[in-house]
């Protein structure tokens, strides 16, 4: 009984060290970024090395610890460069693609999995597979589409429009698969009760799927924040880019400004891990859906 | 009952097929009649401009020479509104019949800065000239056309000094009415007719579908091929009259301008190059005053040569449009093409209306139409529902998909953008170079060598780099979710923060952090091998450690999301199952083998289908990390169709290896299905 405490608990040291070695491991990259973001400077080392550099040094040059702190990267990101019109830009195009995408993702995930009408199926199945759309095919027919015919290059909504669009097929499954757990025996009953199914859907059906629509609201937030390649190709205006686009600057070409990304890389990605732990009780039960607890 | 419903239904079928069709052929003959009155009138308006060009570059370099020959031109011709003539240099305005250029503002003045778009076009249209003339191939305009909101062109041509722009003549004509309205007559009759004659062929036929169906459907492509026939043959002949009206005009033209040229004055200084009573233009520095002459002697030889109208006759290209022989009379295969073009347009819209018209004839007599709109009736709160979503993704996703298959048919690229598909169409040329890359090993005197650049190489390490990364990211994830699934483990909450924040950070930043930590020379990475006594490598020097940067990239923001699906999973499986198993006496490997892994398999199974998806179009990761270096030996299918979309700007190409793409993922798709079927029926 030597590896069990007194009350009968098993003792979780190799647990323990196994996660925290894995966990450190994992966070590293993380931590490299903000020690080169304070760093204040735009090297990609953390320590300069001497000449003829011992282990010692080479250690010192891998610690995640800046020389010395300095929140120059951030002041000047901000103020020197268009970065916090970026971000703005970045801001209005995620919330709409959220707002837009889990409405639209909501009443069809409702519908795919409440009725049984014809087209179901083929509509399910198109979804699933427009997953596996090569994003290449869909660039150029989409600039078409969206700059040339509706006249949306260069402009917010066209982004949120393509973003939406992209971001359904995977929210209207996720919804239709949490909908599915819901017991019919609920509707039934308010249907009895002489409720509209307009009614059952907003004030019975949405409010106990606060974790699946969370999930989806989340999925398409970061959707619309971090997608790079539609939005380098249509906003050609620079105050209309957004921080993907913007960040790509720093270390893209012959410029190797890693400071300025670095601290542009952790003011972009602040709102998507908050919003990430804010969310993330709803995450496991949300994605699996199916296999919730009753 | 039945057979007087197949009457009844064959009678409406084919009512609302003809109407349909006699719709779409009346629409569709207005259109092309529009389209030719367009082509026509900018082809007019061509024709002004490089005449007027023409003229000015033969009466300059003197101002007054130039206004006189441009007032003698515009005189008489009442479908030129306006004129301006510029020139670069100096940006001066040297004629103008515009309105506002009168008074204090009349030529010859220097260009004001509220009008530099006037300058720009002039700037514009050298840089055209310049790089067709570089590029050997005409791809940027030599002649802009505007339409304007008035209804008319405005059209702009450059004026040229040997091979050098100086300026450019700009015209606006004046608007002119859309074409005739072709007769609805003809389409009412198309219309009914053949319903008529269907109800009164009914009579002997009875009440048998068959004979019913046939004699709708014959009467109905009847109805179409004369309908379009007769419209193809109505576009033919209004094409041939403009080709010969054409002619006419620029008879016409050639005339006026020998006259207008023959009474030009004597050459004059300009007002504006006298000493000291120069204007200085608002807006705009002063310059030191420039040579603003066309610098082409009035005599030379150039001005010296017969006018010669016929090369007025010009495309966008400035390049002759070879519609009219050397005399000026409409060369005759010109005028039987456009008679073959109608026929070709009216083959082409007997085919599209007549295919749908009779689906519609076969929808509505099938009484498959009536079944729809029964079900769309009878679920109109489930297509409500569907229908906003269906509509986005129509537009944005499914639309999109099929005009980017049919771009992998075409040999569109950056220089052929302004053609239409027809135009660039080459079959399934594209297919057959995607999937032709068989060399894929050769020998060489340094051992074997692989062509990178091959299809088929792609397709290999895109596979084993999908099957590595959802192996490693299912392992993994699995594991980490076994371990924190322990029970009663403490700091549970604080391990799975951290280990899912992989997963919150925008990919593109991991995939550019791991790529600076695999930076040969500061990188961590080999910071970390040196202090084991390793040699620093060269990651993206060999194939092989090249795919491992990316293969630790994917892998570190995969496994989160595997691992939040499992622990999910497990964290559903009621307690009391494993008791009950315990007391049945199995041990912890039955226990895992007949509880965890099946209750695990709803969750995982989609999961790993979603992530097999994802990694084989992990485009951010490949693309910013290795770049597929060295030499393209790690691309994968999807960033190697971008290169080629916008690297080599080969968008049909690039449209065909993206449709192979598509291909494999859908086969894999579909025999995913069928295994996941299989297993299921099996369990």
């Amino acid at each position: 009984m030597s590896g069990r405490k007194r009350n009968g608990q098993p003792s979780h040291a190799g647990i323990h060290v196994f996660l925290a070695a894995f966990t450190l491991l994992t966070v590293y990259p993380l931590l490299w970024v903000l020690a080169i973001a304070f760093s204040g400077e735009q090297s990609l080392a953390i320590a300069s090395l001497p000449r003829n550099p011992g282990a010692l040094d080479r250690l010192r040059a891998v610690v995640p610890w800046p020389h010395q702190w300095s929140f120059a990267n951030f002041v000047s990101v901000v103020r020197d460069q268009p970065f916090a019109t970026w971000l703005w830009n970045s801001a209005v195009v995620a919330v709409g693609t959220t707002v837009l995408g889990v409405f639209l993702a909501c009443t069809a995930g409702y519908a795919f999995s409440r009725f049984r009408f014809p087209g179901r199926r083929a509509g399910l199945m198109s979804f699933l597979v427009s997953q596996m759309f090569p994003g290449t095919l869909m660039l150029i027919p989409l600039y078409i589409i969206i700059v040339q015919w509706l006249g949306l290059g260069s402009t917010r909504t066209g982004l949120v429009l393509a973003y939406t669009t992209t971001a359904i097929p995977f929210c209207v499954w996720m919804l239709k698969g949490y909908f599915d757990t819901i017991p019919r025996e609920l509707e039934e009953a308010a249907l009895m009760d002489g409720a509209s199914p307009a009614r059952i859907f907003w004030q019975i059906v949405l409010p106990l799927s606060k974790p699946a629509v969370a999930v989806t609201a989340l999925f398409s937030f970061m959707t619309g924040w971090n997608e790079f390649i539609l939005a380098a190709t249509f906003m050609d205006k620079e105050a209309l880019y957004t921080a993907p686009v913007g960040l790509r600057f720093f270390v893209g070409g012959f410029s190797q400004q890693w400071g300025y990304f670095a601290a542009g890389s952790v003011i972009v990605s602040i709102p998507v891990v908050v919003l990430f732990l804010f969310v993330q009780k709803y995450l496991v039960s949300g994605l699996t859906a199916g296999a919730v607890k009753g | 009952m039945a057979r007087s419903d197949a009457r009844r239904r064959a009678a409406i079928g084919l009512t609302i097929a003809a109407g349909v069709a006699a719709l779409l052929g009346w629409l569709l003959l207005y259109w092309a009649a529009d389209a030719a009155q367009q082509s026509a009138a900018e082809r007019a308006a061509r024709q002004r401009a490089a005449a007027f060009a023409s003229i000015v570059e033969r009466a300059g370099p003197a101002g007054n020479r130039i206004r006189a020959a441009v007032a003698a031109m515009g005189g008489g011709d009442p479908s030129v509104e306006r004129v301006r003539v510029v020139l670069l240099l100096g940006r001066q305005l040297v004629a103008s019949t515009a309105p506002e250029d009168t008074g204090a503002r009349a030529a010859p003045r220097a260009l004001e800065m509220p009008e530099k778009p006037i300058y720009d076009v002039a700037q514009e249209l050298r840089a055209a000239v310049q790089t067709n003339r570089e590029e050997g191939s005409p791809r940027k305009d030599e002649i802009h056309t505007v339409h304007l909101p008035s209804g008319g062109i405005a059209v702009t041509a450059p004026l040229q000094r040997g091979e050098d722009v100086v300026g450019m003549v700009q015209l606006e004509m004046a608007p002119q009415g859309h074409a005739h309205r072709p007769a609805l007559l003809q389409a009412v009759a198309a219309w009914l007719l053949p319903v008529a004659l269907f109800l009164l062929l009914s009579i002997p036929l009875g009440a048998r579908p068959v004979p019913l169906l046939i004699t709708a459907a014959a009467l109905l492509v009847g109805a179409v091929v004369a309908q379009t026939g007769l419209a193809a043959s109505h576009l033919g002949w209004d094409s041939r009259r403009t080709i010969e009206q054409s002619a006419q005009q620029l008879r016409e033209l050639g005339e006026r301008a020998s006259r207008a040229l023959a009474g030009l004055p004597a050459a004059e200084p300009e007002p504006g190059s006298e000493p000291g009573s120069e204007q200085p233009a608002a807006g705009f520095p002063e310059l030191p005053s420039f040579d603003t002459s066309l610098g082409v002697p009035a005599e030379s030889e150039a001005a010296a040569a017969p006018l010669d109208p016929v090369a007025w006759d010009v495309d966008r290209f400035r390049r002759p449009l070879g519609l009219l022989t050397r005399d000026g009379t409409p060369a005759p295969e010109a005028l039987a093409s456009a008679q073959g073009k109608a026929v070709r347009f009216g083959r082409r819209a007997a085919a599209s209306t007549g295919a749908l018209s009779l689906t519609l004839l076969l929808l509505v007599a099938m009484g498959t139409a009536e079944a729809a709109a029964g079900a769309v009736v009878r679920h109109r709160v489930a297509y409500l529902y569907v229908l906003p979503a269906l509509l986005g993704m129509t537009l944005l996703v499914f639309f999109p998909f099929v005009y980017g298959i049919t771009l992998s048919f075409t040999d569109s690229n950056l220089y052929n953008t302004n053609q239409s598909l027809g135009e660039t169409w080459i079959g399934l040329k594209n297919y057959a170079e995607v999937l032709s890359g068989f060399h894929l090993v050769q020998k060489t005197d340094s051992g074997w060598s692989f062509d990178y650049g091959s299809f088929y190489w792609t397709l290999f390490f895109t596979i084993v780099w999908t099957v590595t990364n959802v192996a490693i990211g299912v392992s993994v994830g699995l594991v980490l979710a076994l371990v924190l699934n322990t029970k009663g483990l403490a700091l549970r909450p604080v391990y799975r923060v951290l280990l899912i924040l992989p997963w919150a950070v925008p990919t593109y930043i991991t995939a550019l952090t791991w790529r600076g930590m695999f930076h040969q020379q500061f990188g961590v990475i080999n910071q970390v091998l040196q202090i084991f006594g390793a040699p620093a490598i060269s990651w993206y020097d060999k194939p092989l450690t090249s795919y491992l940067t990316a293969l630790a990239t994917n892998g570190w923001l995969s496994f989160p999301f595997m691992m939040v699906v499992s622990l999910g999973a497990l964290q559903s499986i009621p307690a009391e199952l494993y008791e009950a198993a315990r007391v049945d006496g199995a041990s912890r490997w039955d226990q895992f083998r007949a509880i965890t892994l099946p209750s695990l398999k709803p969750a995982l199974v989609p999961a790993v289908i979603l992530s097999v998806v994802w990694t084989f179009n992990q485009f951010n990761v490949i693309y910013l990390v290795t770049a597929g270096e060295p030499g393209g030996a790690t691309e994968i299918l999807i960033t190697k169709a971008y290169k080629i979309a916008f690297e080599k700007y080969r968008y049909g190409y690039a449209a065909a290896y993206s449709t192979v793409i598509f291909a494999i993922l859908l086969a894999y798709g579909t025999l995913q299905n069928r295994l996941s079927r299989a297993t299921e029926e099996i369990a």
